[in-house]
């Protein structure tokens, strides 16, 4: 169930440090405002950088769940921004990085995983697929 | 090509970090001030107003001295008992601005940080 390698072009590594070096940019500017808020914001982000590109299993498998992460954790952190503000310069090049971040892991995602509906079709089916092999296994045993 | 895409991670870590690092206090677009004389004073440290309680003079334009000592950034924002919005500070990290704040009338003033929500405090003009 856990597919641990995929290949990857040059363009694909070159994207992948764009979208590493765009979370911790943003990751970077949150930590240095001070807060809680801004603290735990700051750590899902650098999380988020670590998980795009760490090389174990499970996150391989599982990197079509970081890439949507990622794109609703920056969605989010900028709806919440546009509702409390506050409007400065360093808070405008924080959201420009977080709009790049997004297009970039956009990209990415078409890139390896396709059309978002169908890669959850094809978890769902997948995961249907464990279940029974996983009954069949305990009734053999039985 | 796994351990290239690991490699340029760190890589691009590295030199945001070393980007980063150079970063220095937004300037102060309010005038600066040297000395701490004003109608008032308030100073931000540890993410709080050290003075949650301040008194000033009504019906005369105030020179209210900000002093930031924390790296996060701060500023003042006063608003009016119906919450509208009478001043805004120029937001500054570790930096002390004098604010030019017009005249305010006789009555209670709530104040706070824009960056900071939870840091707030009242003004009494009297």
């Amino acid at each position: 169930m856990f597919a641990s390698r995929t290949s990857l072009r040059p363009s694909d590594v070159a994207l992948r440090a764009l979208i590493v070096a765009l979370a911790l940019g943003t990751a970077y500017i949150h930590s240095t405002l001070g807060g809680l808020l801004f603290t735990l914001n700051s750590i899902g982000y650098v999380t988020a950088a670590v998980a795009m590109v760490i090389p174990l299993a499970l996150a391989v498998r599982f990197r079509w769940v970081v890439r949507l992460g990622l794109i609703g954790y920056a969605m989010t952190t900028i709806a919440g921004w546009a509702i409390t503000g506050p409007y400065y310069s360093t808070a405008y090049i924080a959201k420009a990085i977080e709009v790049a971040l997004i297009v970039a892991v956009s990209v990415d995602f078409a890139r390896h995983d396709g059309n978002p509906v169908n890669v959850i079709r094809r978890e769902l089916a997948a995961f249907g697929s464990f279940v029974a092999d996983r009954r069949g296994t305990a009734g053999a045993s039985a | 090509m796994r351990r290239l895409t690991l490699a340029l991670g760190m890589v691009a870590l590295a030199l945001v970090l070393a980007a980063c690092g150079g970063t220095s206090a937004a300037a102060p677009t309010t005038a600066p001030s040297g000395a701490t004389a004003g109608d008032a004073t308030i100073v931000a440290k540890d993410i709080k107003f050290q003075q949650p309680q301040v008194a000033v003079k009504a019906g005369a334009p105030l020179a209210v001295v900000f002093v930031n000592q924390d790296g996060a950034p701060h500023n003042i924002k006063i608003s009016d008992a119906a919450g509208k919005e009478v001043f805004k500070g120029d937001i500054v990290s570790n930096a002390t601005v004098t604010y030019q704040v017009p005249a305010l009338a006789a009555g209670t003033y709530t104040f706070m940080c824009e960056v900071h929500p939870d840091m707030k405090g009242t003004i009494t003009a009297q």
